[in-house]
């Protein structure tokens, strides 16, 4: 009643053979000798195998058959593969073992394929492009359809990569679990999302899918003993994840943390503090006028200071406003200029007002110190838009907007000297600085992009001229 | 379960399922097949060439909550390859089917007749050709039709439900869901059609133990 339903060693009357119940592991190898070259041709899968390409010969034999039948004859020195037939190496924690090894082409660009072979976990494709290696499974289930030209897998969505177009086998050696042959031709349709392809292949009645996992820079050469590729993106994958987009992150955090800094800092330091102020008035085209503001103090080491003017009353005049602002102690002195205007009037398109009552000027890094600002007022009456016109003097009809404005007439300025405050061109300069960086990694994200899309973008074919040679 | 002896070799054979009326003598590979109480010798059967698949007889695995026991094996062969069927008694007494092609595995059970529509069934029948991507419903899941072809038994061993020597032959459609559930409908030698339904699992998720172990190659950590 044991589970052991085999009696090993029973006695049977006439046993014609004996029962399955091999002690030592079976091998998985079993050497054959190639029907064409007599060469020793190992058999890595037997039983799964279907078609083995003579490593000595490059005759294609089939393996569903006990003695080996030669399919298509050859004598060719054949190339060998990167990694030679049988060698063995461990990816995501599993064994394999390289069986067969083939070069396909979309007639533009052509690339490797290993078959990866392990009892207990079936196969796996190693696809080398020539800078990096992607490790593919073939699905046992069918993606679904997504948005657009998209599909679905696992809750993920991959993106069409361009149109359906032919494979062609141009190389093929070692064991394959169908029948291969140099010459065969697939139909194969790209999905991509970052890292991973969905490759469907068809061939006759069969249609595959396969999931591509692009393995990281090494992990392969590694695995398998061979020298590690140069990292290098001038031609990336389609499913080749861009190695700028975090950093192309990264730099937009630093950038959004760095313009928060500098928005506090400039809120902060941009605070103004009046230091002084006085009101006088001006005598409309009379003559010049001079206020001197005392006193003014700047304690840090470099400061900005505003002076505002307001002149808040006037209306078709203008007041020149010349400053200066003198060292105390040095009589080192900044020279700066104001003009408060506005004028008024109305034509055919109605009325209209232009001008700026209340002009701002800045004047950045002023060393501390104690400082008198001397400031210059001369102001002047505009004479109307209807220049020309007799009306300038008897000033009562200038269109009324000059009413009440007699010569002599004196207009109230009052002038304000503030000091902090960020300058605003420091504020344009740090932004610009800021985001230098982030621009860099954009640009260089978009190039990365646009290399990675060149094979479904810019070969159209037909529009060469206007896809630029400069690769 | 029935404990006799070969009509042929006079080796001992035992049947562990009542409702299985084939079973290869593992001596000497005769077919004896079960009427009632009756054995008889129906034929010789081919040796099962050596393959590398991790499966063998007696091996123990586990679909859901059912465990079950690998018993009898039948291997087919078409223009491009061969696959093996692995038939699995499980503890109920039910039996289902372990499909094994390319290193992969489908846990499949047969469904009522009723499941396939009459209309699927005469075309299958009519032996016309079914296109890839075609959609049978069997049980009320769509399935597409992965692709079609025709077999033929090399050899099979073990207790089977159906005699099965050198030259049967079949018709085999593989149908797949975007769920990984899977279907097989085979057209036998008489014309009768049967469906099977189930799902593509690895070996770690079918609890395989009594895996065979090969030279070289570490046991996978499931099958310890």
């Amino acid at each position: 009643m044991s589970d052991d339903a085999l009696p090993a060693d029973a006695a049977p009357p006439a046993p014609a053979q004996p029962p399955v119940a091999p002690v030592t592991p079976a091998s998985t190898v079993r050497a054959l000798s190639c029907p064409n070259c007599g060469g020793i041709v190992n058999v890595r899968a037997q039983g799964l195998t279907v078609s083995v390409l003579c490593e000595h010969c490059g005759s294609t034999l089939d393996a569903t058959r006990p003695d080996l039948q030669v399919i298509a004859r050859a004598n060719e020195a054949l190339e060998t593969p990167e990694i030679p037939l049988g060698t063995r190496g461990t990816l995501n924690g599993r064994v394999w073992e390289v069986i067969g090894y083939m070069e396909r082409t979309d007639e533009e660009i052509g690339w490797a394929e290993y078959l990866l072979f392990n009892p207990y976990e079936g196969y796996a494709f190693l696809v080398d492009d020539g800078r990096r290696f992607s490790l593919g499974i073939m699905l046992d289930r069918l993606p679904t359809m997504g948005w657009g030209n998209a599909m679905q897998l696992d809750h993920q969505s991959f993106s069409r990569f361009g149109d359906t177009y032919p494979v062609r086998v141009t190389f093929v050696v070692g064991e394959f679990y169908w029948r291969v042959a140099v010459g065969e031709t697939v139909d194969e349709t790209d999905f991509v999302r970052p890292g991973t392809m969905l490759s469907c292949e068809v061939y006759q009645t069969e249609r595959t899918w396969t999931r591509l996992d692009l393995l990281d820079w090494g992990i392969a050469e590694k695995a398998f003993g061979i020298p590690a590729r140069r990292r290098e993106y001038s031609h990336p994958a389609p499913h080749e994840p861009s190695p700028y987009k975090r950093q192309l992150r990264e730099a937009l955090v630093v950038g959004v943390v760095a313009l928060l800094a500098l928005f506090v800092v400039s809120g902060i330091g941009g605070r103004e503090q009046v230091i002084g102020q006085t009101t006088t008035d001006a005598v409309l085209d009379g003559p010049e006028k001079t206020v001197v503001i005392r006193g003014l103090d700047l304690p840090s080491a470099r400061s900005r200071v505003v002076v505002d003017a307001d002149a808040g009353a006037i209306d078709n005049a203008w007041v020149d406003l010349d400053y200066s602002l003198t060292d105390e102690k040095t009589q080192d002195s900044v020279d700066s200029y104001g003009l408060a205007e506005h004028y008024s009037g109305s034509d055919s398109d109605g009325s209209w007002t232009e001008g700026d009552p209340r002009p701002e000027v800045s004047l950045s890094s002023i060393p501390g110190g104690k400082y008198d600002l001397v400031v210059t007022l001369s102001a002047h009456r505009w004479n109307g838009g209807s220049g020309s016109s007799s009306f300038s003097m008897p000033t009562g009809f200038a269109g009324g907007s000059v009413f009440g404005q007699d010569s002599g007439q004196t207009i109230p300025v009052t002038v304000t000297v503030k000091r902090g405050g960020v300058f605003g061109g420091n504020i344009v300069l740090a932004f610009l600085l800021i985001a230098i960086w982030p621009l860099i990694v954009l640009f260089k994200q978009f190039g990365f992009e646009k290399r990675r899309m060149a094979p479904v973008s810019g070969s159209g074919g037909s529009d060469d001229d206007s896809g630029g040679d400069d690769d | 379960m029935l404990d006799a002896n070969c009509p042929n070799c006079g080796a001992p054979i035992r049947f562990r399922s009542n409702d299985l009326p084939v079973k290869v003598c593992d001596y000497c590979r005769t077919s004896v097949l079960r009427t009632g109480g009756n054995l008889q010798a129906i034929g010789k059967i081919a040796e099962v060439p050596d393959d590398v698949s991790p499966l063998q007889l007696g091996v123990r695995g586990r679909d859901g909550a059912q465990g079950f026991e690998l018993i009898g094996r039948v291997r087919w062969r078409y223009a491009d390859g061969a696959w093996n069927e692995w038939l699995a008694l499980f503890d109920d007494g039910s039996t289902g089917w372990v499909g094994e092609s390319m290193g992969r595995y489908m846990m499949l059970r047969e469904v009522d007749d009723d499941a396939l529509a009459p209309v699927v069934v005469d075309h299958i029948k009519s032996g016309q050709p079914i296109a890839i991507d075609t959609l049978i419903t069997i049980g009320g899941i769509d399935y597409a039709v992965a692709d079609n072809k025709q077999v033929t038994c090399v050899a099979s061993e073990g207790e089977l439900p159906f005699n099965a020597p050198l030259g049967l032959t079949a018709t085999s459609i593989d149908l797949m869901t975007p769920d990984g559930e899977c279907a097989s409908i085979q057209k036998d030698q008489g014309g009768e059609v049967e469906a099977y339904v189930g799902r593509y699992m690895s070996l770690a998720e079918l609890n395989a133990t009594g895996l065979r172990s090969f030279e070289g190659w570490p046991m996978p950590a499931s099958a310890a």
